[in-house]
């Protein structure tokens, strides 16, 4: 087995191991890995301070949400309470009118029912007198009485 | 791989250029041209996406490039791994996991690409990061315990007898961890290369029925992809959990 056979090339290989693991150590720490920290610290940095704008910006939208909402049940409230006005309104109006109507119904026909008996009454009285004036008539002529004499 | 040659060839080290310095030999050899490979890889397929990366000004700069995303993955990958295992203290201990982990990822990857050179299938180099991680964790536990660190040794709540039992048991298992951390890295990958090797040969060998060995080679391929990425993931958790318990003892 070569590894265990050239033993001449063991110094070498320790020397060269050492060159080139101390070179790859020293550039490493020194130079690419604070590089490669640097750049992904600040990469995080902007993601994170852009998670918290983010939040903010979703807290705002929230207020503005609840907001609306807020503005929409009081709206909603206000419309209910309008129609429920209207309504009230309507309600009476018509209420008032059937009750006037009745009235003046009422009225009229209390009316109507006066003059009927005014009516009848004249009436009864005509005839009354009409038929004392035919009496009157009848017996002047029967007793030859001037109708004046005659007092029924 | 020509009729006759073993399938361990291909873990022989061949000098590119040879370098004496002070007596030792330290020849730039293929393994050393991989890792330089490997090396530069990471560094480029890290670093590069992030020269050019502007500001994120808006919200249209939040999206990365394509390399940006792939390295983004890599970092975010070990990031999580540290935290699940450590927790916040581990942050420290980032660079030292990351650089263990890609290293040894891409040496294993690159390790599956056709005559290539896979570093981490040589023991010496396996046995020298689990020595590092193993010397470095047991000092971090020094550092940060003193001698409270030897309370590592004693599992909490065991009878007071069975402790000459245990605390032999617990200091082996210890100073085992570098030789099973190396041997398991170094073992999948020179299993998983002979094997390919292996039945490569027999795909010349069989002549026409060589189309079975060749779809096994196939999906061996795949197969040794998904160990290369599970190796060195083993490699770095192991080592975020050594980082763990040189933290928090028990």
């Amino acid at each position: 087995m070569p590894q265990l056979e050239q033993v001449e090339f063991f110094i070498s290989q320790l020397f060269w191991l050492g060159v080139f693991f101390v070179i790859l150590f020293t550039v490493l720490t020194y130079i690419t890995l604070p590089k490669i920290r640097a750049f992904l610290n600040q990469r995080d940095d902007f993601v994170k301070s852009h998670i918290s704008k983010q939040d903010e910006l979703i807290k705002k939208a929230e207020s503005i949400i609840e907001n609306y909402e807020a503005k929409l049940t009081e709206a909603k409230n206000q419309a209910s309470q309008i129609i429920n006005d209207a309504k009230d309104k309507a309600l009476k109006e018509s209420e008032n009118l059937i009750k006037a109507t009745e009235e003046k119904i009422q009225h009229e026909i209390k009316q109507t029912e006066e003059r009927v008996a005014k009516e009848k009454d004249t009436a009864i009285s005509e005839i009354n007198d009409q038929l004392k004036d035919s009496a009157t008539n009848f017996l002047s002529k029967v007793t030859n009485i001037e109708k004046g004499n005659i007092n029924l | 791989m020509a009729k006759g040659e073993s399938p361990l060839k291909q873990f022989e080290i061949q000098p590119i250029v040879d370098i004496n310095f002070l007596g030792f030999d330290i020849s730039f050899t293929n393994s050393a041209l991989w890792m330089t490979i490997t090396t530069a890889f990471i560094l480029i397929f890290f670093t590069v996406p992030f020269l050019k990366a502007k500001k994120t000004n808006s919200v249209s700069d939040l999206y990365p490039s394509r390399m940006q995303v792939a390295a983004e993955l890599g970092f975010n990958f070990i990031n999580s791994l540290l935290a699940d295992t450590v927790g916040k203290e581990g942050k420290k201990y980032f660079p030292l996991v990351f650089t263990l982990f890609m290293f040894i990822l891409f040496g294993n990857l690159f390790g599956m690409i056709p005559y290539s050179f896979t570093f981490t299938s040589h023991i010496i180099v396996t046995l020298a990061l689990a020595m590092g991680v193993f010397i470095f964790v047991t000092v971090l536990g020094f550092v940060k315990h003193g001698v409270k660190f030897f309370s590592f040794f004693v599992i909490p709540g065991l009878p007071v007898y069975m402790l000459p039992l245990l605390i032999p048991i617990e200091i082996i298992s210890y100073l085992s961890r570098p030789i099973s951390l190396s041997v398991r890295l170094f073992a999948n990958m020179l299993a998983g290369h002979t094997l390919l090797k292996v039945f490569a040969g027999f795909v010349s060998a069989l002549g026409f029925f060589g189309i079975l060995p060749l779809v096994f080679i196939i999906t061996l391929t795949g197969l040794e992809i998904l160990i290369a990425f599970l190796q060195a993931y083993v490699f770095a958790i192991l080592t975020c959990l050594y980082i763990n318990d040189a933290l928090h003892l028990h």
